[in-house]
């Protein structure tokens, strides 16, 4: 068989990096819904994603070696425009995420963090994607960080957060109202 | 850091046409497009093996999307067979190993030009909108930087006037396509040029819709259960066109968006535009098995 009729088959990288991103879509689309990553953790996500043409921050060192391997500059959190992050604590830092503008809402960062699902402070979260309303509970955030998000979130500026825990991950994008309850 | 670890196996081409860089580049585009509903979000736009201006756009999307278990359906105003349509969805499938169908029941991504399909789409599916002008503000704004300062300031006055205009030189609403909508209440948008009848259908839907222009480098989506308004006064609702009543001439069916087919004598005669739900219509009345979906109009009324 040519080269030409041959059916052309992806490998593992773009199986792994394709069905990352179908996750990430989905999680984004429904906030509040839990979508599978096909492998645990921040790094399938940062490799999905990030390349040459990304600065990002990182605070996990080993993570950040990884990201480096996939091209994209390691900066201070301020110039990031993908921040692998702990949120459960050093809330004053995070005062600096990229929100963008009104005018350049695609220059607010994406935020990739880890948290636990099911169990701790419960959300009620409204807007697009949601059709009435949909609650969560995650553990493993600072209490204080849903209004620091409130207060920098001012649509259309913002930051799009996705939360992972082990092999699966939740998407809150700027657009989301979230009460804490 | 190793040559090993910097290159990769040699290949005749890479899987789904683009590269991986064009890919993730998409990929991070497409996510912020999705939080922020109906704001046009630029992008590289790489070259693909299709004129600019034909459906680039959304082929590049579609062809970020896609794996070997997708399903592709491509329609040029309705119809799966024109040119345009069996020319994608060939390219798609030759390039990635995903089926074709005509049916939109089966599809898992429908990329489309200038129509949304009559069946409801799921959860599950997406709709890639080819879309040749994504800014709706052009008509008012040629100046792109003075157009995007508007958007920042949701300063949408100068297209109700367009709309007023139409309204006094003609005494209605003549936009027939890309009718100016508000998303999620903040950004206008253009819903690419479908009829004024497929608007409603990006209202609240349970799909996930890409709008993608590849001649002017922007995308923009609507996520599932998003506001989608159709701009209007008050004392003037918004209209559908008036398909309603007519018949299709081959299939029977009533109630859907037709296109007219002038006749020699004067008059005219109606088909299905959504081409696939009149052939399934056809072949139920000949006893074939085709299920036909639950639709967004019935009886020429959203329902």
């Amino acid at each position: 068989m040519s080269f030409l009729t041959a059916v052309p088959l992806p490998d593992a990288f773009e199986t792994r990096t394709n069905a990352t991103f179908e996750a990430l879509m989905w999680a984004l689309s429904r906030p509040g819904t839990v979508q599978d990553l096909p492998a645990p953790g921040s790094a399938g996500i940062a490799e999905a994603l990030l390349d040459r043409e990304c600065r990002a921050f990182c605070d996990d060192p080993a993570l950040a070696d990884r990201i480096a391997t996939f091209g994209a500059a390691l900066v201070p959190l301020p110039l990031a425009d993908h921040c692998f992050l702990a949120l459960d604590a050093g809330l004053d830092r995070l005062a600096q995420i990229a929100v963008g503008s009104a005018l350049y809402p695609d220059t607010g960062a994406t935020v990739v963090a880890q948290a636990r699902f099911g169990t701790g402070q419960r959300l009620r979260l409204t807007g697009p994607g949601i059709e009435t309303l949909a609650e969560i509970a995650l553990d493993g955030i600072a209490p204080g960080f849903w209004a620091l998000r409130a207060a920098l979130c001012r649509y259309p500026a913002g930051f799009d957060l996705f939360l992972t825990c082990g092999a699966q991950v939740i998407g809150l994008p700027r657009s989301t109202t979230i009460e804490v309850l | 850091m190793t040559i090993a670890t910097l290159t990769k196996p040699w290949e005749a081409m890479s899987y789904g046409f683009l590269d991986a860089s064009a890919k993730r580049e998409l990929r991070r585009k497409m996510l912020k497009a999705i939080a922020v509903p109906g704001c046009q979000m630029p992008y590289a736009s790489r070259e693909v093996p299709m004129a600019r201006g034909w459906g680039t756009g959304g082929l590049q999307v579609t062809l970020t999307l896609l794996r070997p278990s997708s399903v592709v359906k491509v329609i040029d105003q309705g119809a799966d067979d024109s040119v345009n349509a069996a020319s994608i969805r060939s390219f798609l499938s030759k390039v990635s190993g995903a089926r074709e169908t005509w049916d939109t029941l089966e599809a898992t991504i429908l990329q489309s030009r200038h129509r949304i399909p009559e069946e409801r789409l799921r959860a599950d599916q997406v709709l890639v909108l080819q879309v040749p002008n994504p800014e709706p503000l052009r008509p008012v704004e040629p100046n792109m930087s003075v157009a995007r300062q508007m958007h920042a300031d949701a300063d949408y006055g100068r297209l109700w006037l367009i709309l007023y205009e139409q309204i006094v030189r003609s005494g209605r609403v003549m936009q027939g396509a890309a009718y100016p909508s508000l998303v999620n209440g903040r950004h206008v948008m253009t819903p690419s040029p479908i009829p004024r009848w497929d608007v409603p259908k990006l209202h609240m839907a349970q799909h996930l819709t890409f709008l993608s222009a590849g001649r002017e480098k922007r995308l923009y989506a609507v996520p599932p259960f998003t506001r989608v308004e159709p701009l209007v006064f008050s004392d003037v609702p918004f209209q559908v066109e008036d398909h309603a009543a007519l018949t299709c001439h081959r299939s029977g069916l009533t109630g859907y968006f037709m296109n007219e087919i002038p006749q020699g004598d004067g008059g005219s005669q109606f088909e299905l535009s959504d081409s696939n739900l009149g052939i399934k219509a056809i072949r139920q009345a000949e006893g074939a098995d085709a299920r036909i979906g639950p639709t967004w109009y019935e009886n020429g009324k959203t329902s």
